[in-house]
């Protein structure tokens, strides 16, 4: 599992530290549906509980997303992977990283935790099989540790 | 922090519930109250500093980090309130990477001096013209609409040269008994005052005059 990871070795700046707690806080007041963050001392990683849609091909299942703050968050993307077991999904590969371009090249500082959630959930919930990515294995031999150091292609975007 | 933020000491927290009261000036990037705050032309608010780093540093592309839409720095919008603090947190946190000042206002020219020719104009050519200026001036009084008929009729008097009671009696722009007896008392006074000072100042004193005539008629009717 690739849980250790390389954005958490800088602490957050000042910035990203207030940021943090500004969608914590909101969080803990309004947070999106069909998700659950277990509160930690730890600012900069969150592990956050996942429950599939009813109705959908995930209903009843349950999954541990993990989210690593950069130092100079929210201009840098955060690190989102799934905790084994991920997902069968044909965008997550089997060691739970995501293929998802708002969480790399199309991450903008306006999104949250929170937006990011909701799409994830859509995009599992959009899902019509479940499977792996065609290039899994070959993806989770070579990959780096970080997702984000990962050059993703974003080809599909109808689930 | 724990469950209700209601009023609590430091502002920007106050708007972590949904209601949002200083939300709505919070920058997008870095969720406080914006900080040398400014507009992009999409509407979608920040601190100068937190879009400076967000463009020039860490974007591939100019793009409103809300909605997309691409961002042209020298067509943002600096918002000037009236307080400034000199301490900013936010313009210098990274060594080397200088911030510099907000982009500028586009400002256009003032609008013309009022010209005090223009009134005999007015008058002259269209008393019609004069009444929506007089009626959004005026607007306050919340009877424009009764003043609508009253004004073209003392315009008129304007453009005749103060005139005596004979031509005051032959404008009709008088429907009712009321307010025309309350104006004719003040009408009589004009040509003595007329004979003695310059007409220019006859114009203005006319306008005050007018003017207290219509707060009176506002503060009788209300």
């Amino acid at each position: 599992m690739s849980g250790t990871s390389a954005p958490s070795r800088k602490g957050l700046s000042k910035i990203a530290c207030n940021r943090l707690q500004k969608e914590l806080a909101e969080w803990q007041v309004n947070p999106p549906s069909g998700f659950n963050h277990k509160v930690t001392d730890n600012l900069q990683r969150w592990v956050i509980e996942v429950n599939g849609v009813p109705g959908t091909l995930y209903s009843n299942e349950t999954f541990q997303l993990q989210v690593d703050f950069p130092e100079h968050y929210p201009m840098e993307a955060p690190q989102v992977i799934f905790h084994a077991p991920a997902p069968l999904h044909p965008h997550i590969y089997s060691n739970g990283h995501i293929c998802l371009d708002i969480l790399y090249d199309s991450w903008s500082p306006a999104m949250t935790v929170s937006s990011i959630c909701i799409s994830i959930l859509s995009m599992l919930s959009s899902s019509t099989v479940k499977q792996r990515p065609t290039d899994n294995d070959r993806y989770v031999k070579n990959c780096r540790k970080s997702p984000k150091e990962t050059r993703w292609w974003f080809h599909d975007d109808k689930v | 922090m724990e469950s209700e933020i209601g009023e609590s000491t430091s502002r920007p927290s106050c708007s972590v519930n949904g209601g949002n009261e200083a939300g709505d000036f919070e920058c997008n990037i870095c969720f406080e109250l914006a900080q040398d705050p400014i507009v992009t032309l999409c509407g979608h608010l920040y601190c100068w500093p937190c879009l400076y780093r967000w463009l020039r540093l860490h974007s591939h592309s100019h793009e409103c980090p809300v909605c997309k839409a691409l961002v042209q720095e020298d067509r943002l919008v600096p918002l000037y309130g009236r307080g400034k603090t000199p301490t900013d947190p936010r313009s210098k946190p990274i060594p080397g990477f200088e911030i510099p000042n907000r982009p500028t206002g586009q400002r256009p020219e003032t609008a013309p001096p009022p010209n005090p020719n223009d009134f005999s104009n007015f008058g002259l050519g269209a008393t019609g013209g004069f009444v929506p200026m007089a009626s959004a001036r005026f607007g306050n009084f919340a009877m424009s609409a009764g003043f609508g008929g009253l004004f073209p009729s003392l315009f008129n008097i304007q453009v005749h040269g103060f005139p005596d009671a004979t031509v005051y009696g032959s404008t009709s722009g008088f429907p009712y008994g009321y307010s025309g007896a309350f104006h004719g008392g003040h009408a009589h006074g004009f040509p003595q005052t007329g004979t003695q000072v310059q007409q220019a100042d006859n114009y203005l004193k006319m306008l005050l005059l007018l003017i207290g005539v219509s707060v009176l008629i506002a503060l009788i009717w209300s």
